[in-house]
Formats: structure tokens, sequence, C-alpha cells
């Protein structure tokens, strides 16, 4: 993005190969700044999470659900959907036009989507009603600020996001009509079988010629917290960007850094709890070529970046869920 | 909002509608294979037949057309030509365009709205780039375009775009370090299947493709998107140069 000159490429260049190399900042190759998070920022968002990396590259994400009809002719699908979107404030690139910003959101967003929407990924509680309505989960990723190494953030604010999402619980309502005994109330049901049922009784009049004697439709519940969290959120990864300077490889570049050395390679794998970890996206940026060898010795170390990073990543969550209950609790005692 | 950019020189659609159901060959899908079941019509390791050629378009300075079953696309490339920018560049610009007609897919693509795909433009770039030598062309841009006629799923697009743009910026004589050479390959089950078709990328769980230049033994582009273990991507990627030098 930044455009610097050939004298300060090669100055940041020859820092980084040196031995022992040497970054502007005086961290090692394989040291992040300090990531900032926290979860809960936007009140009317159903999960959301502020990541700012040493205050140069900020991150807010905030996922919104929407109920959606389940039909032929709608985008809508059983089982609910979820979109990804990254929009970029001019703010963070303010020497980039806006259709060169277009185009790097909709890079952005095609990176984090597919990744995300990815079937193996797809939480199973997003179903409301099986046939007639869903959940659509939209995920909005906002960059205030583009410090270097955005795309790690992106996927660190997304997960914490979506960690944080509740899904509102739902009951399903039937109409029965009389004389349909046999009908039992099994198709108004929502997934994951939540929720009692409501039976309301209808007088069946001799006119009715529709063809549906069953309506459903659902309700929510008024319930003392906000849902339930989505379905396999272990499951979302967190995404490392190594910065290729041939023979070395380092961590969490800044933008200048990022000008000097253009070739990345992002990897982003997934920790699930029982099984080993898994791959969940991998992409080459830049210009450059690298060996196979090289290749797989990158791919090894980016895994433990990742696990690292997962780690570190799930201790915070875990720990914002604990303040933010506390201080719901606190608040509840205020009011009471 | 249909008022606003309503194009009077095409054939323009109804509002609304539907991509047409064959009911009858969709069964016929269905029942040719089952997930489990080995690969109908090919072994895992063999890819489709390719038809390759140079020089197709007589306007432009480069081009090919390439065939690979149901994948169809032409390239054509045009420049080097001075950039119209006035901001002095050192190297030169690579420019990648991807269109899909609108009867490439299942679903009609509307021509202008939807016709345009730049995920596969990208991915077509991020492969070429490294291969062309760009600073031979200061001040100057080369446009790639591709025009996909019928597609057979986005990983088949973008690996045979990425043989097509690179014999075609050959043809048009741009100097260039090696051919660039592409292939795709999907995890399904515990075999790996070289060159999937649309549905076989459905069934699959992880999908890798990856684009290198053989006379150098360098990779330039490797995309892998979709579950696959650490393992699985290695052997995938090695397996994928031993079988896509043609």
């Amino acid at each position: 993005m930044l455009s610097i000159s050939k004298a300060e490429k090669s100055y940041i260049q020859a820092g980084l190969t040196a031995s022992p190399p040497s970054r502007s900042d005086g961290r090692g190759l394989l040291d992040c700044r300090s990531v900032a998070l926290e979860t809960g920022v936007a009140p009317l968002a159903n999960g959301s999470a502020r990541l700012s990396i040493a205050g140069a590259t900020e991150v807010i994400a905030a996922a919104k659900l929407d109920v959606e009809t389940v039909d032929d002719g709608t985008e809508g699908r059983d089982g609910g959907r979820l979109i990804c979107t990254v929009s970029c404030s001019p703010s963070a690139y303010p020497n980039l036009s806006s259709s060169t910003l277009d185009d790097l959101q909709a890079d952005l967003t095609s990176l984090l989507h597919t990744t995300l929407t990815h079937p193996t990924l797809h939480p199973q509680n997003l179903g409301i009603l099986p046939g007639k309505k869903s959940w659509l989960l939209s995920l909005d990723v906002l960059v205030l600020a583009d410090g270097g190494n955005v795309l790690d953030a992106l996927f660190l604010a997304s997960r914490a996001a979506l960690w944080d999402t509740r899904v509102p619980r739902t009951r399903g309502v039937e109409y029965k009509a009389r004389g349909r005994t046999a009908a039992t109330a099994t198709g108004g049901q929502g997934e994951g079988g939540r929720g009692d049922m409501d039976v309301d009784q209808e007088v069946q009049s001799g006119f009715d010629s529709r063809m549906i004697h069953r309506a459903t439709d659902f309700e929510l519940p008024d319930y003392w917290d906000e849902g339930e969290v989505l379905e396999g959120r272990e499951r979302w990864p967190v995404a490392v960007t190594l910065n290729l300077e041939p023979p070395i490889h380092f961590l969490d570049a800044t933008s200048q850094e990022e000008a000097a050395s253009p070739l990345r390679l992002l990897l982003a794998f997934a920790f699930p709890q029982e099984t080993p970890p898994v791959m969940q996206a991998m992409r080459m940026l830049g210009p450059g070529e690298v060996v196979l060898t090289e290749l797989k010795e990158l791919i090894k170390a980016g895994e433990n970046y990742a696990r690292a990073m997962h780690a570190a990543l799930n201790t915070k969550l875990r720990e914002e869920e604990v303040r933010r209950n506390q201080r719901a609790r606190e608040r509840f005692e205020l009011h009471r | 909002m249909a008022q606003a950019n309503f194009d009077r020189r095409r054939i323009n659609g109804p509002e609304e509608s539907h991509p047409p159901i064959f009911g009858a060959e969709e069964l016929v899908h269905g029942s040719r294979w089952k997930a489990g079941q080995p690969r109908d019509s090919r072994k895992p390791e063999d890819i489709r037949r390719i038809f390759l050629k140079s020089g197709l378009i007589d306007q432009a300075n480069g081009s090919a057309y390439i065939e690979t079953e149901r994948t169809k696309i032409a390239c054509a490339i045009y420049g080097p030509r001075q950039s119209k920018n006035t901001s002095f560049n050192e190297k030169g610009k690579l420019n990648v365009e991807v269109k899909f007609t609108p009867f490439s897919c299942d679903r009609r693509r509307a021509p202008m709205r939807d016709a345009e795909d730049r995920s596969i433009a990208v991915a077509i770039h991020q492969a070429l780039i490294s291969s062309v030598r760009l600073e031979l062309l200061p001040k100057s841009t080369i446009d790639v375009f591709l025009t996909v006629i019928e597609a057979d799923g986005i990983e088949g697009c973008i690996a045979s775009g990425i043989v097509a743009a690179s014999t075609a910026l050959a043809d048009g004589g741009i100097e260039m370090i090696g051919l660039v050479v592409s292939c795709a390959a999907s995890v399904v089950g515990s075999e790996t299947w070289l060159d999937p078709t649309e549905a076989e990328t459905q069934s699959s769980e992880g999908t890798v493709i990856l684009s290198c230049i053989p006379a150098l033994g360098t990779i330039t582009s490797l995309w892998q998107s979709g579950q696959m273990r650490q393992h699985d991507v290695l052997r995938v990627s090695l397996l994928v140069p031993s079988r896509a030098y043609f």
C-alpha cells in the first residue's frame, strides 16, 4: 500500500536479513506487537469485537443476525447463511484512490468470505424453522487504521466477533387444524429442539380450501440471557501471515516492512479440540517465488505460530466473557 | 433501480428469473457418483484432456484458447503499451481482467453487473506476476483479458486461465523467465483428485491450486481453501507439479 523509496526499502531489507536481524522497533523476527482486544463493543450487534495491534492497526468486527425466509426464489437457505464483508475506511488508506480502495475491499472480502463460509465451518444452529425461516449471519469487518498486518487482524477480530455472537432462542409456534390429531408437533420445532411448543386449537371451517393445514411461525421467548453461542465456535480459524524475505521470514510486519518485502504467505489454521489442526486457507500474496522445500518448512512453522496465537486468543476471549458477565451482574445489582 | 442502469443495447431478460431445473439430468448425475465411491471416468491422478492453441485472436498482440472438457477460456493480450496515468513507474504493470459470458454458468451472469470476477483475476495475476519480466518495461502496461465461455468450477477456471494467459503472453512475445503451469487438486476422502470438476470440488473437503514455473522449479502461487490436514497439503503440492508438466 505504502510506497517507499528504494533507499528505505533496501535499508529495511538489509536490517531484516542481517545477523542478528534488526527491525525498526527493536523486535525480533518472530515477535508480534502487542494486541489489544475487547468484545461486545457494539451494543446493537449480536457479537462484536475491536482489535488493535499496537495502536497502529485497528479493526472492528460485528456480527448481526437477520431472519430470512427460506424460499425457492430467495437467497435464503435451510440451516442459515453467513456473509462476510470487509470495508476499509478511507482514513486508513489516505493515499489510495477510491477505486483502488474498492478493489482492496473486494479482495479482503473475498478472502475472508471464502475462508469463513466454507461448508465445513458452518455453524449448525442457524436454522429456525426447517424449510421456512433461518438466520442470516452477516459479519461486517471495518478497517479503521492500517499499520501493517491487516490480514491477521481481520481474522483475529472476525474470530472474536463470531465467538461472542449469541443466537437468540426461538420457539416454534404451530396452528393446528382440528381433527388432525396425527399431525403431532414435529415439523414446527426449530433445529436443535429448543423451547416448548405452543399449540393453538383452531376451529376448522368447512369452506377452508387451503392446501396447507399447518402454518408454522416462531416467537422469541423472553429469557435472561441473549441466547446461545454459535455451534462449533472453536473451529473458526486464526490466520498468520509469514512475510518472506528469503532466506528468512518474519511475523507481524509494519506497513513499511510490508512495502519493503511484498511476498507474503497467509496461512489460516483451525484447532478443533479432539482432532489434529486443519488448514483452512492458504494464499501466496505478492510478487515472488518459493521453492517447494522452503514451503514445507514455512507451513510447519506457520502452524506453530498459529497455535500460539490461537491459545492466546482463546485465553483472552474467555477472560472477556468473565469480565462481561461480571459487569452484567453488577448492573443487575444496581437496578434491583 | 432498474431504470437507472438499464442497458438498451442488449436484450434484457426479465427482472426476476430462475435457472431451469433439469430433473432427469439431475437424477443421472446423482446416480453416477456417490460419496465414498472411486472417481468415475478417470483415475484420481489423471487430468482432463487439454486443447490449447495460441494465436486465435488476430487483432490481439498475443492470444490463446484453452479447452478442458467443460471449461473453455479465450485469452487475449494487448500491449505492452504506455500506461495511461502520468505517474512514473519503474516496473511495468500487468493488468488482468476476467469476464464471464452470460451463458457460461448454470445461472445467467448478467452483462456488466456480475460478468466480472475479481477474485479469479487476482488469482491469475498472482500466478503470472513473478514470471513476467516487468522490470524491462518501465512506464508500460500489459493487458490480459480472459473471457470465460464455459465454466466448470472456479478452480478449473483459475488453473486453465493461468495456462492460457501464460501461453498468450509467450505468443505475444513478452519476455518471461518461464511458462507458468497450474493445476487444481481436491481431497476427497482419502484420495487426491487432480483437476476436479465443479461437482467434484463440491463433494471435496478442500482444494489446492498450485501454479509453478517448471523451468525453474519454483512456485508462483498457492491457493488453498476448505479443510485440509497439513500433510495432505504437502502431499498435494508434491503431486501437482509431478503431473502438471505437459
